[in-house]
């Protein structure tokens, strides 16, 4: 204890020790195996050698999937901003008309994943399926031709990746808008300031720190998702989540799923270093707004 | 004889009396919309346990019983996947809490070189896909020579979900910590107490909260985990979300919906119990 | 339904006192006098050991019969096996090997694709160690492949005296175990089309695989051989004996198909799911899978096309490093007598590779042996093609060629 109290400034240092090096240890160190394994050329069977000669492996998992990265942005995209547009209205809602139920709102809002992710997945295939609940009845009646389907395309894989995701977008926003002290709209109306101009003006900017934050937390995992596009989707709606999980598990082929793995980390990582700077990186671990 | 265009000021327009309940109701009849489009997946799926389906898929309604409920384990391998999940939820939850608790305080309190750093550091798990994750470990796992250092099982899938886990534990009390009356321990500590005292009667009970929060969201960020699982699990250890991925390939069995269905509700059940304790002994 | 091993009389308890001493004593000799390489002593003790006697030869030192381990891993495909009609979490094949034997399997149906489960497997056995299983059950392409590469444990037959007895004929001589004992059929199934009679009626041709009025209602699947394999027979060449070309014929008419707008999906077991819920009206098929699906949907159908389909068989093998491997034949024997065959074959609905279980069958439930998908006639036999054993480079070539049908 006196040696604690000799040497303050150490006291900080280890209390982040254990899980600082928890962290360096499996997260940084997978990250660098797994970057050298990228400059690996061979097989699981042939035995693998390092070559700096091997970021061809990167040159050409870039473009042989290529269409797969554009993808991923493309539907990632598409989700992040389609739950932006649900989630923002629901999050006002909650936090300006929720009133006493606020609480109760949010967590009806998070409820639903105290349930399997796979399970809700899987039910909607279920609920969208061809002769499902939804479309059945609907074919039944002669509305739809039978060959109509909403599973297996870009739009139920997009669909899939938006439903899984909107608690992600809604918390961080409805903190946001949650922190904005009421007095500064009433001031703005009482400005004659619109509802319309004091929502743009004084609400949508001091909410976008929670955009920011609910965007990411979005689009960053939708962008390595692969369950959706597996269960919903078609062959021509891979994402490079299906490559890298194909790569890696049943191709065992290492090096190439390395590289793309590391593309796609390398760009998000860029992506989450702007953002960092844009806000501070003190803004990043205390609760993201 | 003109008609009259002075008119006695009537009420307000068919328009407007609709304008005005939109705009005093649309948002709640939004709200609760999107809360039954969230909810809509975990209906089917508790409506479905009741299900007694007629082969294997579970997919169109036929007869109603209750006999999943009352046998939820007499599919094969199921009791094993969830006590599987159970216990691992458990080891990463505890291991990621003390971690993570320790780094939050360490963050929070301290003015220390490299806080920044270890900011941007504590982040990047979170900002990183989880396939991503899965993949570097399994990765790592592979490469350690033979014989192995971790051969994929129950000990690798521990190490990643504490890894995975951190981060938020650390967010989550963090956000507690903001505004933490630093000078309750100060006042501790002049009336003599030591450190080790003042941690344990000033300081943890008041980031209690904070802390059991935060084990709650890593016990289910655990529980529920996929796609790290899926790819540091091997093939021998089996958790509740493996096996219902496994399952899917044929049908998923209504047992499975059953356990889905508990799991809810004991989460909910739980949850709407500490708001209870807690308004009791705010004594609202 | 057990026979019971010449072995197993149960002995008086002052008898096996007496055995069991002479035989320690006898091993203490042992044990003292030569090279001591045996740890156990050769009994003809309790009644849960089993085996065939210590074979001596006037030179050899003699070896003790192995006994049964506590635990046995075996890892199968889904629905792979009979469960006890009073308690779905217990199969009775391994409650009665349990009875007999002592061991408790620990059974586990992890297997949905030969790549995926191999992928998992794969670092283990490079590395020589241990994979934690002493059964796996893959397709013979994939089975092939762990021979060529030594990831498989030579059997003894010797253990094994029903397969050695009861193994069909046409299962033997494979080219890729020459010795044929490097692994054991477990089922054999067939691929072809799999359809719902109501909407589509029934089909016999594999063209209507390639028949644009089924678009966004099909499915391919995603075992290489078997969708490659049924498309060279709609292009008429013969899967047994097919080259780059032909992948390259294949790939290129399955892309056209694709590209003019039939949106098939790639499935695995799924496709059986994705029939009964009526998401497509027709499938590339396994053969059992169409049978346990009726209860399901009364509509589907299975038939072997006229131009041919594909012949697979699953098969038992014991990986390298296994750390049961005597109790794995043992368990592999088992399911080759032929009254457990049976059961097992009633359930699981595939073509089974023991002989002697389509009488049994008969005896317990005529309707089920005279099932043509179980039993399949002679003509329909005729028509099947084993899909030809590919080098390492062409394997290679193949997977990366329909990967891009896959969309990977």
């Amino acid at each position: 204890m006196r040696f604690l109290r000799q040497h303050r400034g150490l006291v900080p240092y280890l209390l982040l020790a254990p899980g600082i090096l928890w962290l360096l240890l499996f997260y940084v160190a997978p990250g660098i195996v797994m970057l050298g394994s990228s400059f690996w050329e061979g097989s699981l069977e042939r035995g693998y050698a390092f070559s700096l000669e091997n970021y061809t492996n990167y040159t050409n998992a870039l473009s042989r999937f290529q269409p797969h990265f554009v993808r991923s942005i493309e539907y990632a995209g598409i989700a992040t901003l389609l739950t932006l547009l649900i989630a923002y209205p629901l999050a006002y809602g909650i936090a300006f008309r929720g009133g006493r139920f606020k609480n109760l709102l949010l967590f009806m809002v998070i409820a639903p994943f105290f349930t399997s992710f796979l399970l809700r997945t899987i039910s909607w295939q279920i609920i969208l399926g061809d002769q499902g609940i939804v479309l059945g009845p609907i074919k039944e009646a002669g509305l739809l031709d039978n060959n109509f389907a909403i599973i297996s395309t870009p739009f139920a894989v997009i669909a899939g990746i938006t439903y899984n995701f909107l608690p992600f977008m809604t918390l961080p926003i409805y903190v946001s808008l949650e922190k904005i002290d009421i007095r500064l709209i009433e001031a703005a109306q009482d400005l004659y300031a619109s509802r319309s101009n004091a929502f743009r003006r004084i609400t949508l900017p001091l909410s976008l720190p929670g955009v920011f934050a609910g965007s990411l937390l979005t689009f960053i995992p939708a962008m390595g998702d692969f369950v959706n596009a597996e269960l919903l989707g078609n062959p021509q709606t891979t994402m490079i989540g299906n490559v890298i999980q194909n790569q890696f598990l049943t191709q065992n082929n290492y090096p190439t799923a390395s590289a793309i793995s590391f593309l796609l980390m390398a760009g998000i990582l860029i992506a989450v270093a702007v953002y960092a700077r844009l806000l501070g990186t003190e803004e990043l671990t205390s609760g993201g707004v | 004889m003109a008609t009259a265009t002075v008119t006695a000021r009537r009420g307000p327009s068919v328009i407007a009396r609709i304008g005005r309940f939109l705009d005093r109701y649309l948002l709640l009849i939004y709200t609760g919309l999107a809360v039954l489009y969230l909810m809509l997946p975990v209906i089917v799926i508790a409506v479905f346990s009741f299900n007694d389906p007629a082969g294997r898929t579970n997919f169109t309604w036929q007869a109603f019983t209750l006999d999943s409920w009352l046998e939820p384990f007499k599919i094969a391998g199921l009791g094993d996947s969830v006590f599987v999940s159970l216990v691992l939820a458990l080891g990463s939850t505890l291991v990621a809490t003390a971690l993570g608790t320790l780094i939050a305080i360490g963050l929070a309190r301290y003015q220390f070189r490299g806080r920044a750093a270890t900011n941007f550091f504590i982040f990047l798990p979170m900002a990183t896909p989880e396939i991503v994750l899965g993949a570097s470990l399994l990765t790592l796992y592979v490469s350690i020579g033979s014989p192995p250092f971790f051969p994929l099982g129950f000990v690798t899938l521990l190490i990643a979900h504490i890894m995975f886990n951190i981060s938020y534990v650390v967010v989550t009390v963090r956000a507690r910590l903001a505004g933490f009356p630093i000078h309750l321990e100060e006042a501790a500590m002049d009336l003599g107490a030591t450190p080790w005292t003042t941690f344990w009667k000033v300081t943890f009970p008041l980031i209690l909260p904070g802390v059991t929060a935060a084990a709650l969201l890593a016990f289910s960020l655990s529980i529920d985990d996929f796609v790290i699982t899926y790819f540091t699990g091997g093939t021998t250890t089996q958790t509740f979300p493996m096996f219902i991925y496994a399952k899917n390939r044929i049908g998923i069995p209504p047992e499975v919906n059953v356990i889905g269905t508990a799991i809810f509700v004991v989460a909910v059940g739980l949850v709407a119990l500490s708001v209870l304790v807690q308004r009791r002994r705010l004594g609202r | 339904m057990s026979d019971q091993e010449p072995l197993q009389q149960p002995i008086p308890r002052r008898q096996f006192l007496a055995g069991a001493s002479l035989a320690g004593f006898a091993a203490f000799l042992a044990a003292c006098g030569t090279q001591g390489t045996q740890s156990q002593p050769p009994t003809a003790g309790p009644p849960a050991t089993s085996g065939p006697p210590a074979t001596t030869g006037p030179t050899a030192a003699p070896t003790p019969p192995p006994s049964p381990s506590a635990e046995l891993n075996f890892a199968n495909w889904t629905f792979y096996l009979d469960p006890d009609p009073e308690d779905e979490t217990k199969f009775t094949t391994l409650e009665d090997f349990r009875a007999e034997f002592g061991t408790q399997v620990n059974y586990q149906e992890v297997i949905d694709d030969n790549d995926s489960f191999m992928g998992t497997i794969q670092p283990q056995l490079q590395a020589g160690q241990d994979t934690g299983w002493d059964i796996i059950v893959v397709t013979d392409w994939m089975a092939a492949r762990i021979i060529r590469l030594g990831w498989a444990e030579q059997m003894d037959l010797g253990n094994m005296p029903n397969v050695t007895a009861n193994l069909q004929d046409a299962y033997k001589g494979v080219s890729w175990d020459s010795t044929d004992d490097h692994h054991v059929p477990w089922q054999s199934g067939m691929t072809g089309l799999g359809f719902d009679r109501e909407s589509t009626g029934d089909l016999t041709s594999v063209r209507e695989l390639f028949d644009l009025k089924y678009r966004g209602q099909i499915d391919y699947l995603t075992e290489m051989r078997d969708t490659i394999g049924l498309t060279m027979l709609h292009l008429g060449a013969d899967p047994a004996a097919a080259t780059r070309a032909d992948c390259d014929a294949a790939i290129a008419e399955i892309t056209r198909v694709q590209n003019e707008g039939m949106n098939a999906n790639f499935r695995g077991n799924a496709y059986a799911r994705d029939l009964t819920r009526g998401d497509v009206v027709l499938s590339m098929a396994w053969s059992g899978d169409m049978v346990a699906a009726l209860p399901d949907n009364p509509n589907l159908g299975f038939a072997v096309p006229s131009e041919g389909g594909m012949l697979w068989t699953d098969n038992c093998i014991i990986p390298k490093g296994a750390q049961n491997k005597y109790t794995a034949e043992l368990m592999i024997d088992y399911v080759y007598r032929p009254e457990v065959a049976a059961r097992i074959a009633a359930y699981v609905n595939y073509i089974t590779p023991v002989k002697g279980a389509a009488e049994i069958l008969i005896a317990s439930d005529p309707e089920m042996a005279n099932n043509p998908l179980i039993f399949p006639p002679e003509d329909v036999l005729a028509r099947l093609h084993i899909f030809v054993g590919l080098s390492e480079d062409d394997e290679a070539y193949f997977d990366e060629q329909f990967a891009t049908v896959l969309g990977l």
